[in-house]
């Protein structure tokens, strides 16, 4: 029964159980009521249609930066650089849409144009890693890591450099675009429709291409046995850029959103820990993409349902991320220990 | 003003705190340095750090024994590293994502005390630089070398236990070989689980120093995340000196230098654009990444957990 996918769900919740114990143990010892913390966190997420409506808002880039990770992680690659891609995407829109903003293109073209260069520089980031790790031999996640930090280091350039605001440069970004150039949202609330939809197409696409096509076939061979599919004539390292690719055109689609859909500007801290969290999701669904919607939405929904934590609770919104990593600890902990029992049963 | 910089004293002044600012980066890296070596990628280094730092400043600020601050922090990042020995040793999780997990948690966890416990940024008198008769009195070099604060020696000191004890001892041997082949180990009677516990309880317990260093030693304040980066900067410097501790300790050298360049040059008020002035550590840590792309050989079971084969 261990071995069935029912078993693995079992674990999961029990994962999940254990999680919430472990957190509400803190909670307690730090004198604060884990039953009000949960209830606030629960209608501070979606209590009502402005708060699901936050969470909408904070799932789209979660969800896009999952959907690309499922690939690099199927072809067996830890993409930690996807932090940087974002900002990359980020710092491509807004690139565009300084360049745009005094042409007579109509808007909506404008806008599409900029996403499409957030994708493109997204995935320019993702082939240095990709680049150094097939031909220069550097670990994706060092040269990963060093990239990200290159990206931070470029948006703070542009900000308070080339690109600074009238006046005074500050940490809080570029001069804002007008509203001509923000994606439409729905009435009275933050979320695009577009958004979301461009997040819920791109994870029913990496669904299909994994699924159902040869190509994902063969990104899952190079991940499972490097060795293998080489020698069957699978062209590799070739598979392990387009991963890389893929990935980095949705990690900079997350980012041209932010600034199209959310902030309507490039600031310092543009990614927000999404590429942190989306391979924090990637893993916990065990690299099934069915999973990536309710996942990323929870995940969503944690961070957004925290922020009012500080004001009721005097708990601060910290607790997400506390929350977020003992719940991924617990995975890790039942999954090691059901690969222990399925061995002896 | 540009001519200001290449004054005696400010020459001075710089070194002196680039060879201060070296100091978390030499205890986690160093720290690191030995969890690699034994095939264990940590990437919780930073919230091991942050949730030391805490712990340090918070023990220090209550008691008022900068000592008790520091033990803290070891103990805080020795049971992080436990957990972290747990999940990656006995249940073969992946290093990285339990890393994460690690660093999410320490990155929340040590806010969360810090609003409960404190709530308000509160400062500590940290441990003091320390007059070494005869040494410190050398002019300029007594200043740079010999005027610093007791966990900044500890740091430096650091080094060379590092390098004898994995390059000289039977210990140092079995670490190695359990990164390099933890088979052929395994089949001399080296206990791979052990020596990797042991390895990567010394990275958390090296990583709760670092925090420790910060907190109470060279900033003397706790701020949330006040790490901002620099525990995957110390991971990253373990790649750019070949998982060797001198060359942890050259990459921590140079990086601490142009920060310390780039913060004397903002005091003094040098009309450097702030915008470059900025970037230069970050610039740096490009560079770093060209000079690395020279593939020097990782250790070859590095994220690999280990099982023995039946």
């Amino acid at each position: 029964m261990l071995k069935t996918r029912f078993g693995g769900v079992l674990f999961q919740a029990v994962a999940f159980v254990l999680a919430m114990s472990f957190v509400s143990l803190i909670l307690v010892a730090v004198g604060a009521s884990p039953l009000e913390a949960y209830k606030n966190m629960l209608t501070g997420s979606v209590g009502s249609m402005r708060k699901l409506a936050e969470v909408l808002v904070s799932f789209v880039p979660l969800l896009l930066v999952t959907a690309g990770l499922l690939l690099t992680f199927s072809a067996g690659l830890w993409n930690i650089g996807v932090e940087g891609q974002i900002v990359l995407g980020a710092i491509g829109t807004t690139w565009a849409l300084r360049y745009f903003v005094d042409s007579t293109l109509p808007p909506a073209l404008i806008i599409a144009l900029s996403i499409l260069a957030g994708m493109f520089a997204g995935a320019l980031w993702a082939a240095f890693a990709g680049i150094l790790k097939t031909f220069g031999g550097v670990n994706e996640i060092f040269g990963g890591l060093g990239l990200n930090f290159v990206s931070t280091a470029l948006t703070l350039y542009l900000i308070f450099g080339p690109w600074k605001r009238e006046g005074v440069a500050s940490m809080s970004g570029t001069e804002p675009f007008p509203d001509i150039f923000s994606l439409p949202q729905l009435p009275d609330l933050r979320i695009s429709p577009w958004a979301l939809g461009i997040a819920l197409v791109a994870i029913v696409v990496v669904y299909f291409i994994l699924q159902g096509t040869y190509f994902g076939l063969r990104i899952k061979a190079v991940g499972k046995n490097f060795r293998a599919a080489y020698l069957l004539g699978i062209p590799t390292w070739q598979y392990s850029l387009y991963s890389f690719l893929i990935c980095g055109a949705l990690a900079g689609a997350a980012g041209a959103l932010q600034v199209t859909a959310v902030y309507h500007r490039l600031i310092p801290s543009i990614s927000s820990g999404y590429g942190y969290l989306g391979l924090m999701v990637a893993m916990l669904i065990n690299y099934q993409a069915i999973w990536a919607v309710p996942v990323a939405f929870f995940f969503a929904a944690l961070n957004i349902g925290s922020i009012q934590l500080p004001i009721v609770l005097k708990l601060d919104s910290s607790l997400s991320g506390v929350l977020q990593g003992v719940l991924v600890l617990f995975v890790l902990l039942m999954e090691g220990v059901r690969q222990k029992f399925v061995k002896k049963v | 003003m540009i001519t200001e910089l290449f004054s005696t004293t400010v020459l001075i002044g710089i070194l002196a705190s680039g060879i201060r600012l070296a100091t978390p980066y030499l205890y986690a890296a160093i720290g690191e340095t030995f969890s690699q070596k034994s095939g264990v990628l940590n990437l919780g280094v930073e919230g091991q750090m942050l949730l030391g730092c805490f712990a340090a400043f918070y023990v220090a600020f209550t008691t008022g024994n900068l000592w008790l601050g520091v033990l803290a922090a070891m103990i805080v990042g020795a049971v992080m590293g436990l957990a972290m020995a747990f999940v990656t040793v006995n249940l073969h999780a992946q290093q990285g994502i339990s890393g994460i997990g690690f660093y999410l948690f320490g990155l929340g966890m040590s806010d969360l005390l810090f609003q409960r416990l404190m709530g308000t940024v509160e400062t500590v008198k940290g441990f003091q630089k320390i007059y070494i008769p005869g040494l410190s009195d050398i002019p300029g070099i007594g200043e740079i070398l010999f005027n610093q604060n007791i966990l900044v020696y500890g740091a430096y000191l650091l080094v060379p236990i590092a390098w004898f004890v994995l390059n000289k001892t039977t210990l140092g041997l079995k670490i190695r070989a359990v990164g390099e082949n933890p088979d052929a180990a395994d089949s001399l009677g080296v206990s791979v689980a052990q020596v990797r516990y042991f390895t990567i309880i010394l990275g958390g317990t090296l990583s709760g120093v670092a925090g420790a260093s910060l907190s109470i030693a060279l900033l003397n304040v706790f701020q949330q995340n006040m790490t901002s980066g620099l525990g995957f900067i110390a991971v990253a410097l373990v790649y750019f000196g070949a998982w060797k501790p001198v060359g942890v300790l050259g990459g921590a050298l140079l990086f601490s230098m142009v920060n310390s360049l780039q913060l004397w040059i903002q005091v003094l008020g040098i009309p450097v654009p702030s915008d470059i002035a900025v970037m230069m550590p970050y610039v740096l840590t490009i560079l770093v990444l060209v000079a690395t792309v020279s593939r020097v050989r990782a250790p070859s079971a590095l994220t690999k957990p280990f099982e023995r084969d039946e």
